[in-house]
């Protein structure tokens, strides 16, 4: 078989999959409570943007998870070059950080909503949370990697101090968060919606347990079905954005 | 660890530095230029630190800056401004035979063409002394003997001392003025030198095919085979 129709074929088990599914649905054999059709699934979602009630979930959503995202990797960079120069910054960030490293983050999501409210600020604190661990163990970790030949390189070719920062260690830093920019947009989505999910008035979250608690599985599926549309196209986004800024690698 | 070196590179003089592996050969280098100090002794230099250039074996260039402006950084980091570094890079470029490579990254260039960049990188400076620290070891035999050529007339025309630290007593003698032997370490020291009877300017491949090669060849060989079988 062709390497070059490998999408075709998959496009193509998937249609099947969805005429098995939605015929089964459609002579009885599914339960449309727990396993709604297809059919179903897609007027839950053509309802949601029909009716325009989607877009202030949307809206919540996507402002809540790039705050998080930008705060957390400006704070995850701070933190992890601080780290990185300051002994003393390293001794007490360290075992916090790896502390939060270890625990699944989004526990604290509960707190987070005592502390700050079932608004907006509960959601970018998770988000924030998730994303600045993770950027800052790849900022303190890479700095203390840096390739010292380059070093040595800038160092006799006449640079001082800023030279290096600006020459060796600052591309060095863009290039680590930038590797890990796509599971910082997974992390700061997941941020959002959990904290969404826990408590709040707006957003997908907030709409998924809205879905759950009034079993309304069509709705769930449709909304599950838009987050991971919506991630997809950002993770797409930070793919392009991270093959443009690394076309040097 | 390498303990009593002294040797002198004069104006112009190509000098290699020869010897077994761990005489601390590099480290001498780094002294030179100034990355780490010498534990006793002294470092005399003539010439001002910024007139001195050092090439690595690794070209070491900047993995996110293209071929032209990884040879502008050796001189804007200098005080030169932007537009002209930029100019004098295309220029050494071009004699390094990488007219219009200049927009590639490190990446999307040969290793030969790394090392030719990174040539340009230190010849731009216009040095007056250039240090080697085997600098052609990584390549294969052609472009190594290309390159090699190249860096002799260019280090002819810029009238560049230098300082060459290799393992390849040929790339030694065919480039040298003369030649210093390292003892075998610890405590390793100049034990001896050959000046080189080949007339300069000279072309290095064809430098082999003089009379007087294949005996200096010999017995620095001999010479190095003898340290080298004094590891303890």
């Amino acid at each position: 078989m062709s390497p070059r129709f490998v999408w075709a074929r998959q496009l193509a088990a998937l249609a099947v999959l969805l005429v098995i599914w939605e015929t089964a649905g459609r002579a009885g054999l599914l339960n449309p409570l727990y396993a709604p059709s297809p059919s179903q699934i897609g007027a839950a979602l053509v309802d949601l943007f029909g009716s325009g009630r989607i877009w202030t979930h949307l809206e919540a959503t996507f402002t809540a998870a790039l705050l998080g995202l930008a705060l957390g990797i400006v704070a995850g960079i701070v933190l992890g070059v601080l780290g990185a120069l300051v002994p003393l910054v390293a001794e007490l960030l360290e075992p916090v950080m790896t502390l939060f490293n270890a625990i699944p983050r989004v526990i604290l999501a509960p707190l987070f909503v005592i502390w700050l409210g079932i608004g907006i600020a509960s959601k970018v604190a998770l988000a924030f949370i998730l994303v600045a661990v993770l950027i800052f163990f790849t900022v303190f970790t890479g700095i203390r990697q840096v390739d010292r030949r380059l070093v040595e390189r800038v160092v006799t070719l006449g640079g001082g101090r800023w030279a290096l920062v600006r020459h060796v260690y600052l591309p060095s830093v863009a290039a680590w968060v930038l590797g890990n920019l796509k599971v910082a947009v997974g992390f700061a989505f997941t941020g959002a919606c959990v904290g969404e999910f826990v408590a709040a008035s707006r957003g997908l979250g907030y709409l998924l347990s809205f879905a759950q608690s009034t079993f309304n599985s069509a709705l769930m599926l449709a909304i599950i079905l838009l987050i991971m549309v919506v991630v997809l196209v950002i993770f797409a986004l930070a793919g392009r954005l991270e093959k443009y800024l690394l076309r040097w690698n | 660890m390498l303990e009593g070196a002294s040797l002198a590179v004069g104006d112009g003089q190509f000098v290699s530095l020869v010897g077994p592996s761990g005489s601390g050969k590099s480290s001498l280098l780094r002294a030179v230029i100034g990355l780490q100090q010498p534990l006793k002794g002294t470092v005399e230099r003539e010439v001002a630190p910024s007139d001195i250039a050092i090439l690595f074996q690794d070209d070491a260039l900047l993995p996110w800056k293209t071929a032209r402006d990884n040879v502008a950084l050796g001189l804007t980091l200098n005080g030169v401004r932007r537009g002209p570094a930029l100019e004098q890079a295309d220029l050494w470029l071009e004699r390094l035979g990488l007219a219009g490579f200049g927009h590639r990254f490190p990446r999307h260039l040969s290793g030969g063409q790394r090392k030719r960049v990174a040539l340009a990188q230190v010849l731009a400076r216009e040095p007056k002394l250039l240090l080697m620290d085997e600098p052609f070891a990584s390549l294969d035999a052609i472009v190594r003997a290309r390159i090699i050529q190249d860096v002799a007339a260019l280090v002819d025309r810029e009238r560049i001392s230098v300082l060459l630290v290799t393992h390849d007593l040929e790339e030694a003698i065919s480039l040298s003025d003369h030649i210093y032997l390292l003892s075998q370490g610890p405590r390793a020291h100049v034990t001896r030198d050959y000046p080189t009877p080949l007339p300069r300017p000279r072309d290095p491949v064809r430098a082999r095919m003089h009379a007087a090669f294949a005996p200096l060849y010999e017995k620095i060989w001999s010479d190095l085979s003898r340290e080298v079988d004094r590891r303890p």
